[in-house]
């Protein structure tokens, strides 16, 4: 059984296809054959931070117009086999798209035998993130501790259960919280909402929590997804929120403020 | 093959009609205003049952035309201007209201069958940011949160069993008796019967306790539920 995961937030830049590099990268590692596609046609990014950025020959919209077919424009990730990826269209706008389009890539993919279908949403709620939703089982909501992103969760959520093809068939969408850029020194000084907080005002269940790292940065800027970092922080929690969407349990960490001894101020990150 | 014993069967039935006054026969004026009502409130106005009312003449097909595009039900006119052509178009022409009727000189005995029931909407999922649930001619049960950015409307009572963060708005259509309640209230807005307070004029009330909200002599009263 194939499932398709869409990757949204309604906000911009609070980390999307860091998530939706991290957890197809997650999954491939355990064996998994995954497919990551990224929807934000016109501002691609998903394969710069996948590191195939100078492999791309043909892209979503390539395949969607018949000008190439689906083996042709899978990328094929540097490190695992079983893990490919659809690039955006950096050259075409968004009306590129359309939902028969996207369908019917997806049930290629289906037919490809591909287990998680990892669909990458362009920020918003219109057409592309529409588009991006649309055919999802699940989803996972990327939201920063902070109340815009909140909201913008709070609105996606509601459009998930109402204009997707299973809210249609009345079938519920399953919602995954993922917090980013989660500073549990600011937490503690008022300045960021706590997970409690974020938690009270979205009420789904919370897949994981990534604590705000300088790695994140770096692992974009080198083309490698954090989570293959297993040292940094941030990359230990993407790792372990993939095992526990695999139904792993696993206790959340990263939420306190960590004491640091002093070899850890004088040397630690 | 055996016959039923009657054709028809007759049975009384009420029914909620709006009434709709004609102020301003132009149609130009009337179709905007029909665009303006779709736009805030379009879950009221598809399917509303509505009785006519002009003392000025007008072209009826025409409106008639107008306002089932907008997805209303013109059911009957009232008897009076729109009488002749109404029965040419098919509508029923109901009496005309008596004013004086509404005061009757002795208060008649309450009738001793059940007023008609209104209905009740019970929503047990979360009202999100952005989405809108209105209940015609009933109360509103959310049994789990309305997030800031939603709004839960109903013609009766609004009861918010999980925390109010949006906008509660009852009594929509004029009736001042109706309430809002809310167990954990930090609502952005609050309206009874048109009479509304936004979160930062609310001082009564504390923050995420239980509360009601319900209108004193014209004027909101936020108090908590004991």
């Amino acid at each position: 059984m194939s499932k398709i995961i869409v990757t949204t937030s309604g906000k911009g830049g609070v980390g999307k296809t860091t998530t939706s590099a991290s957890f197809s990268t997650g999954l491939a590692a355990r064996g998994k054959k995954v497919a990551v596609i990224d929807f934000d046609v016109g501002l691609r990014n998903l394969d710069l931070i996948m590191g195939c950025e100078r492999r791309v020959v043909f892209d979503f919209v390539n395949v969607l117009q018949g000008e190439a077919n689906l083996r042709q424009a899978l990328i094929r990730d540097k490190t695992y086999d079983n893990l490919h990826i659809l690039a955006a269209s950096q050259t075409r706008d968004k009306d590129a798209l359309t939902l028969e389009g996207v369908e019917k890539v997806l049930n290629d993919l289906v037919a490809e035998g591909f287990e998680y279908i990892i669909c990458d949403s362009p920020a918003g709620i219109e057409k592309g993130a529409h588009h991006a939703m649309y055919f999802a089982d699940e989803a996972l909501i990327v939201t920063n501790p902070e109340v815009s992103s909140v909201r913008d969760s709070d609105r996606v959520l509601g459009l998930l259960q109402a204009k997707t093809r299973n809210a249609e068939r009345g079938i519920k969408v399953k919602e995954h919280l993922v917090l980013t850029r989660y500073n549990p020194e600011r937490v503690e000084k008022g300045e960021m909402l706590s997970v409690k907080d974020v938690q009270d005002i979205l009420a789904i269940p919370l897949l994981g929590i990534i604590p705000e790292s300088p790695t994140v940065l770096t692992s974009s800027n080198s083309g490698t997804p954090v989570i293959a970092d297993a040292k940094s922080e941030a990359g230990q929690a993407y790792a372990d929120l993939v095992a526990r969407f695999l139904g792993e349990d696993k206790p959340h960490r990263f939420m306190q403020v960590e004491k640091k001894g002093l070899f850890n101020k004088l040397f630690g990150n | 093959m055996a016959r039923l014993p009657s054709a028809l069967e007759l049975k009384g039935r009420m029914l909620s009609a709006t009434r709709i006054r004609v102020l301003d026969a132009d149609p130009d004026a009337v179709a905007q205003q029909l665009q303006e009502l779709n736009r805030q409130m379009p879950q009221a106005i598809k399917g509303m049952v509505a009785v006519l009312e002009s003392e000025v003449a007008l072209d009826l097909p025409r409106l008639l035309a107008q306002l089932r595009a907008a997805g209303i039900q013109p059911l009957a006119v009232t008897d009076g201007v729109l009488a002749a052509s109404a029965v040419l178009a098919g509508l029923a022409v109901l009496p005309k209201d008596n004013r004086s009727r509404a005061e009757p000189l002795a208060p008649p005995a309450p009738a001793p069958v059940a007023a008609p029931r209104r209905a009740t909407r019970v929503v047990s999922e979360p009202v999100r940011s952005g989405q809108q649930v209105y209940v015609e001619d009933g109360d509103l049960v959310v049994l789990s949160a309305v997030s800031p950015g939603a709004e839960v409307i109903a013609d009766g009572c609004v009861h918010v069993y999980g925390p109010l963060r949006g906008r509660a708005l009852a009594g929509a259509r004029g009736d001042d008796s109706a309430r809002v309640f809310a167990r954990r209230f930090e609502a952005e807005l609050v309206a009874i019967a048109g009479v509304y307070t936004v979160a930062e004029q609310i001082k009564s009330a504390k923050k995420g306790e239980a509360t009601q909200v319900f209108l004193q002599h014209g004027k909101l009263v936020i108090e908590p539920l004991i």
